[in-house]
């Protein structure tokens, strides 16, 4: 015993260091997963207050630019209302009858409903490998995990740790989120990110017969976290991969992440019940 | 006026973490645009607080403390223990490098802390680069988690030691006391 004790003694910074070196490995591989956990993020209380004050001082230097950013995108939403205006969905129906969203015996079926909230972006990374955003809306606002995040331009990421009032979003630019996409003819990929640069995007596994050209816009589909046909970019450079006949395609993001101010946080009311439907057929 | 050195690094923990993430963070930079795919990246002065406790801190005190430091950084920039496993491994071999570099044992300096005026320039600079080129290494090694591109992981390194170095030296210019000797 005695002997145990001075071996203690002796080696104590030794085991010291090795005990918080383990502790850190620890969580390092716990965020290494997708899931992540929660033990450390910036949506906690403090860092998360301490951010907002920042951004609160730093609001005022942007106003101009986000004024700029909001007249254009009114701009781009007046043209949409203009076009759903000026098509004629029921012309062609036989039976002119008022839509009633809780008519559910109708066959025209609200295919999903999404709920839109803005939320102020506090902190912005670039530089690391799995960057993310704080923002000031959390589990209070009706946050929560796994939502998706846009700007007034493109994608911005999803959101992944939650507090009650601040809440951690992981940004496209990182190398643990991929996103679905599909290019103007219909053909499907995904994004993933090249860890370099901030405004290029990488679209890979297009199949070689699509038929892309530079400056096409490739958007969101349905499938994943976001709403359909939201922009992600624009076509840098197309790349074809002889290896497995795919090509890969480089592509400009539409967020500029360098000045990101306002962001929105999607809800889709039918995610849980297209979960639970998947879960439950993929255990058969 | 000698300030109490518990409140004098009390002080320094709190500026120096505030230093980080809310100026060094926000500023990316790049040393060239062209070629295109070279790495953006910040400079991680924070480590300038361990390199600065004085002389006489038990190693059990710098690995706590470093641990503290480098969950503090962690949780503000969602990088969960990769800066506190950085920082406790920087804790651990400062005593060994001041012991190489300093010609008498670390016990003799007494209410003194590492400095470019005790320690001369070139010691100070040599022990700072070393355990901060360390700091960076194990940092970005775990943030990449991956060797496949081990081109990407010595830029980030070495363009980031060298900004962080500039910074180092500027802040121990700036806060350092000049001579006293003018009453």
């Amino acid at each position: 015993m005695r002997n145990f004790i001075l071996f203690i003694r002796r080696f104590f910074n030794l085991i010291l260091f090795l005990g918080l070196e383990i502790v850190s490995i620890v969580m390092i591989a716990h965020t290494k997963t997708l899931q992540g956990d929660d033990i450390v993020s910036s949506a906690n209380f403090v860092s998360g207050h301490i951010y907002k004050e920042q951004s609160d001082v730093k609001y005022y230097f942007g106003l101009r630019k986000m004024n700029d950013s909001l007249v254009n995108e009114n701009a781009r939403l007046r043209i949409q209302l203009d076009q759903i205006h000026s098509k004629d969905t029921l012309s062609d129906s036989v039976v002119h009858r008022r839509l009633n969203p809780n008519d559910t015996t109708s066959h025209i079926v609200t295919y999903a409903d999404y709920v839109y909230r803005s939320a102020h972006v506090i902190n912005n990374s670039l530089n690391a490998n799995d960057n993310y955003i704080t923002i000031d809306r959390g589990s209070s606002d009706g946050i929560t995990k796994n939502m998706g995040v846009i700007s007034g331009t493109g994608i911005v990421g999803r959101v992944e740790h939650v507090s009650a009032h601040f809440a951690s979003v992981l940004s496209v630019l990182s190398s643990k989120l991929t996103v679905s996409a599909k290019l103007k003819d219909g053909t499907f990929g995904k994004i993933i990110w090249d860890e370099k640069q901030p405004d290029v995007l990488i679209m890979e596994d297009v199949q070689q017969q699509a038929k892309v050209k530079k400056g096409d816009s490739v958007f969101t589909t349905a499938f994943s976290y976001f709403s359909p046909d939201i922009l992600i970019g624009t076509v840098l450079k197309i790349e074809q991969i002889k290896k497995n006949a795919m090509q890969r395609i480089y592509l400009q993001s539409s967020t500029n992440f360098h000045s990101l101010q306002y962001v929105y946080v999607i809800e889709n009311k039918m995610m849980p019940e297209k979960k639970q439907l998947e879960d439950s057929s993929a255990k058969k | 006026m000698i300030m109490n050195v518990y409140l004098k690094n009390i002080l320094r923990f709190c500026i120096i973490v505030l230093l980080q993430v809310l100026i060094l963070n926000k500023i990316n930079l790049r040393w060239w645009s062209e070629p295109a795919n070279f790495p953006l990246f910040i400079p991680y002065v924070y480590p300038l607080f361990i390199l600065l406790l004085p002389f006489e801190t038990p190693v059990w005190a710098l690995l706590i403390l470093g641990f503290i430091l480098g969950i503090t950084v962690d949780d503000f920039m969602n990088t969960a223990g990769m800066h506190a496993c950085a920082t406790v491994l920087i804790a651990y071999l400062r005593t060994n490098v001041l012991n190489a570099l300093l010609p008498r044992n670390l016990s003799e300096y007494t209410n003194q802390q590492p400095s470019m005026k005790v320690m001369g320039l070139m010691p100070f600079l040599v022990y700072s680069a070393f355990l901060i080129i360390v700091h960076h290494l194990v940092f970005f090694t775990f943030e990449l988690w991956s060797l496949s591109n081990i081109g990407t992981l010595l830029l980030k390194t070495v363009a980031s030691a060298i900004t962080s170095m500039i910074f180092i030296v500027v802040y121990m210019l700036l806060f350092t006391r000049q001579s006293v000797s003018r009453t």
